[in-house]
């Protein structure tokens, strides 16, 4: 009864929504005394516009690279704040947080000027940095309750048996941080691919990712084609968790071939 | 072998160090810019901030919106949490995962496409002869109250909510349930030494994720507000975009003072909460 109660309510909050959007985008604009009727128009629309299909690349390729940064970045860190001790190390975790409790915009505005200093203005490396900003923190977040699941004896034993560092992490962490690396790489880039104005005012109208698009849309399209607009951002997600797990099987897929080859 | 350790840990710390220097850094150039005076430094754009009409109204309007938002999607989540968090584990949890894949401006959309006055509620209620005439539909997007942007963030929050306590409640210990019983505790007794101590820390980290977000996002409210009054982040948007230049300073002047009532929020709460947080880190990690 409750399993029931609970899947009725996501359906209806979570779910119907996007049915509701999608079958939006596949019909004619909906009014009173006009027949419905079937439409292809939304999404011809959306994948004809050339802007619109370069503003795609774009927003994935920051986003991977936001999401790659991330790892670089937060793997470290989370290990630690997990399995480290040192002075300071609460103090540390609070500040690495703090970026979630201030406005981004803030940030954003703060940086613009040295930005344009430096050659970063307008630039999809500049916007790819300061998406950096609110993606980061969550990263962190992801990565230490991952490391915070491995126990201190795991690592130990990797230690006894003489793994280096690069060892112990590729044979013993890593595997074990898998589902935590999703999680954070699907969060960087959603993250990513949701910013409007962080993209805006370092990238000043020439980086071009889909909220870029996606607002002065809603002055000139109909409700058809900002439906299936709507509905291409999750293609931002989907093709980056999809590249993701490429990645990581080729890079397994080698280090397991190089393996067998040694023995 | 000490110095390999530490030499070690600074590897490690390295990349957030970094990471820690361009946030800073950002806040310290938005501070400085916001002190710049004609001669100088000045504090005047601070105390410029409440001449005007429209920053105190527009304060008031984004606290009310805040407050009420956050609160409501604190309960909600909570709420679904408690009740149905053995199911949301197993194949529930893709379906709270959904909304999560939009940015908050496609819902903000979504709720207008809804809730608006010619959105697909009304179409519907006048095609059935409920409604006689679309203005008779109450403005609930783009509405003066904000009712729209509160909707789209309670609606949008909610999974976040959900997703943060989740693994507090998968993790709370089964035995401390028999040990309540066998001590002869009730509900009550659960609720207020095991349950709230032990969700109060993710609880307070949440609200303030969500209170800052609301609070300082641009996004939401530039597709659903109204002119007047005016959500502080849109406020401080147009104000960074203005000819003049008082304007612009005054923008960096008022996220400034945003970031400050929120920072010393999270530091004197992190602080006041951090020996309990250690205390239950250290018990997690044994199980």
């Amino acid at each position: 009864m409750k399993k029931k109660l609970f899947y009725i309510s996501c359906l209806i909050f979570f779910i119907v929504p996007v049915l509701l959007m999608l079958i939006k985008s596949v019909t004619t604009p909906w009014r009173s005394g006009v027949d419905l009727d079937w439409t292809s128009r939304g999404w011809e629309v959306v994948f004809q516009d050339s802007r619109v299909i370069e503003s795609m690349w774009t927003t994935l390729l920051i986003a991977l690279a936001v999401a790659l940064i991330n790892l670089l970045a937060g793997v470290p860190i989370a290990k630690a704040l997990s399995h480290r001790s040192f002075p300071l190390k609460n103090t540390l975790e609070v500040i690495l947080l703090l970026p979630l409790f201030l406005p981004i915009m803030a940030a954003a505005m703060g940086l613009h000027i040295t930005m344009i200093r430096m050659g970063l203005a307008n630039t999809w490396l500049g916007v790819t940095i300061v998406h950096l900003v609110p993606t980061i923190p969550y990263t962190i977040k992801v990565l230490k309750a991952g490391y915070d699941r491995i126990p201190q004896d795991m690592l130990s034993q990797g230690r006894m048996l003489k793994a280096g560092v690069w060892q112990a992490f590729r044979t013993i962490e890593l595997p074990l941080l898998i589902p935590s690396i999703r999680s954070s790489i699907f969060l960087a880039v959603t993250i990513s691919a949701g910013q409007y104005v962080l993209t805006a005012i370092i990238g000043g109208g020439t980086v071009l990712t889909m909220p870029m698009i996606y607002y002065p849309f809603l002055q000139s399209a109909d409700d058809t084609v900002m439906a299936a607009f709507s509905i291409a951002f999750v293609l931002i997600p989907a093709a980056a968790i999809i590249i993701a797990e490429a990645a990581a099987m080729l890079v397994a897929g080698r280090s397991f071939m190089k393996r067998r080859g040694e023995v | 072998m000490k110095w390999r350790q530490t030499n070690g840990l600074i590897l490690l710390l390295l990349p957030a160090c970094a990471f820690l220097l361009l946030a800073g850094g950002s806040l310290l150039l938005a501070f400085m810019e916001s002190v710049r005076g004609e001669s100088g430094f000045s504090w005047t754009y601070y105390s410029a901030l409440f001449d005007r009409r429209e920053l105190v109204d527009s304060l008031l309007y984004s606290l009310i919106i805040t407050f009420s938002s956050t609160l409501v999607s604190l309960a909600a989540g909570w709420l679904i949490v408690r009740s149905f968090y053995p199911f949301i584990d197993g194949n529930g949890k893709w379906m709270v995962w959904i909304p999560m894949l939009f940015p908050h401006f496609v819902w903000g959309y979504f709720v207008l496409l809804l809730l608006g006055q010619s959105g697909l509620i009304s179409t519907f209620l006048l095609q059935t002869g409920l409604l006689e005439d679309r203005t008779l539909f109450p403005v609930l997007v783009q509405d003066q109250s904000g009712i729209g942007i509160f909707i789209t963030y309670v609606w949008k929050e909610i999974p976040f909510v959900i997703l943060m306590l989740l693994p507090v409640y998968l993790q709370l210990p089964k035995q401390f349930k028999e040990v309540n019983a066998v001590l002869g505790g009730s509900g009550a007794d659960w609720f207020k030494t095991v349950e709230w101590p032990w969700v109060k820390p993710v609880m307070f980290e949440t609200a303030l994720i969500i209170s800052a977000f609301v609070f300082t996002a641009y996004e939401v409210p530039g597709l659903l507000g109204v002119s007047y009054p005016q959500m502080t982040p849109v406020l401080a948007y147009e104000w960074f975009y203005s000819a003049s230049q008082d304007e612009r300073t005054m923008a960096f002047a008022l996220l400034m003072f945003v970031a400050l009532i929120f920072g010393t929020i999270a530091l004197i709460g992190f602080a006041l909460m951090n020996k309990r947080r250690m205390l239950l880190s250290k018990s997690s990690h044994r199980y």
